[in-house]
């Protein structure tokens, strides 16, 4: 199982959801969807906090988070925050592929070893967050996850693989993915998002 | 801070709109929090670390929430990344309202919290953030509706430093 094809296997159920993707996920999910609804943030350690803020900021619109192994592990103490705030309306996707592999010579991350991500969200307080382990049981638990309430948190073990390394680099800066972001929450919620006069 | 302090300064984050505030408690300022949590006017989001402070806080602002991250200066070291990779790199409204430890005029200073202290001003100058010293109680009259103004005019962080009054 690759993160490409997860992705792909993820598109059709994105809808009016919004989308926010750390580093290394961003590259293959900003190829696949054009949705006005994703916040690319370039950055790991990031997303799940950012995805949480809009998650409780908007309680009645489903988020949707993509990260990484890396970038949890940079954040582990975002855990212990989701399972006490337990925000019903994000769903949470990690691709672990075991490495840092943005470094471009491929470490291990501690998933490697022994650290078990889907176990210390467990632990947290996210009594839903699983790991899988082939495209068949990403797709059906990916599914249930996006149509069933509550919070989701699934773990796909994923192959290495080295596409985002020599992938095309959007020109759209992140200011301008911001104003397309709030842009559409603000026609989509009828809502101004930021105040003040011009 | 005192209770007639802490109720005056929960009034005015309220009369500027600010409707969203993470924290991580610390010692100064805590008397806020249970004010905030009885009204149901804020949403009031606890949180482990100040870095989650800082991005919950943006993604919050992303969806149209006022917010503010309540934390001690320390914190400010703890989220300088977040803070540059997420809300200033975004350009994000958000309030930061810090307690200005180990600062000269904090009234509960001690080997603790100076070494720190003297550098926040000096971190918040290496962001790149504007901020306000609230050292004397009148200054909150007018103090958080500008520090607000300004958060929204400039679209970054701008972070009260409390210290003084607000220490005792």
């Amino acid at each position: 199982m690759n993160r490409r094809a997860c992705l792909e296997a993820l598109l059709p159920f994105v809808k009016d959801q919004l989308v926010v993707a750390s580093v290394s996920g961003q590259w293959v999910w900003g190829q696949l969807s054009k949705h006005e609804g994703n916040l690319l943030l370039g950055s790991m350690g990031n997303a799940l906090g950012v995805g949480m803020g809009l998650a409780l900021g908007l309680p009645h619109r489903q988020v949707i988070v993509i990260e990484s192994d890396g970038s949890v592990l940079l954040s582990l103490f975002n855990l212990p925050t989701l399972g006490t705030l337990h925000p019903d309306n994000l769903k949470v996707f990690v691709f672990d592929n075991e490495a840092y592999s943005g470094s471009r010579i491929s470490r291990p991350s501690a998933t490697a070893a022994k650290t078990d991500i889907a176990a210390i969200a467990r632990d947290s307080g996210i009594e839903r967050a699983v790991t899988v382990r082939d495209l068949g049981n990403f797709n059906r638990e990916m599914s249930s996850t996006i149509k069933e309430p509550g919070l989701g948190f699934v773990v796909a073990k994923v192959e290495e693989t080295f596409e985002h390394r020599n992938a095309e680099r959007s020109d759209v800066d992140l200011m301008e993915n911001k104003y397309r972001f709030v842009r559409y929450v603000e026609r989509t919620e009828g809502k101004p998002i930021f105040l003040g006069p011009g | 801070m005192n209770q007639e302090l802490a109720e005056k300064t929960v009034a005015q984050l309220k009369n500027a709109s600010i409707d969203f505030v993470t924290y991580l408690p610390e010692t100064r300022l805590s008397r806020i929090l249970p004010i905030l949590e009885k009204d149901d006017f804020f949403t009031l989001v606890p949180v482990a670390s100040e870095a989650e402070a800082v991005t919950i806080a943006s993604g919050a602002a992303l969806v149209g929430k006022r917010p503010a991250c309540y934390m001690e200066a320390t914190g400010l070291f703890v989220s300088a990344y977040n803070l540059l990779l997420v809300s200033m790199r975004l350009g994000i409204p958000l309030l930061l309202l810090i307690s200005h430890v180990g600062n000269c005029a904090d009234q509960k200073n001690s080997f603790r919290f100076a070494p720190t202290g003297v550098r926040t001003e000096e971190q918040l100058k290496a962001l790149h953030i504007e901020y306000q010293v609230m050292a004397n109680a009148s200054d909150l009259n007018t103090g958080i509706a500008d520090a607000v103004r300004m958060m929204h005019a400039l679209k970054q962080p701008f972070a009260l430093l409390f210290t003084g009054d607000f220490t005792v």
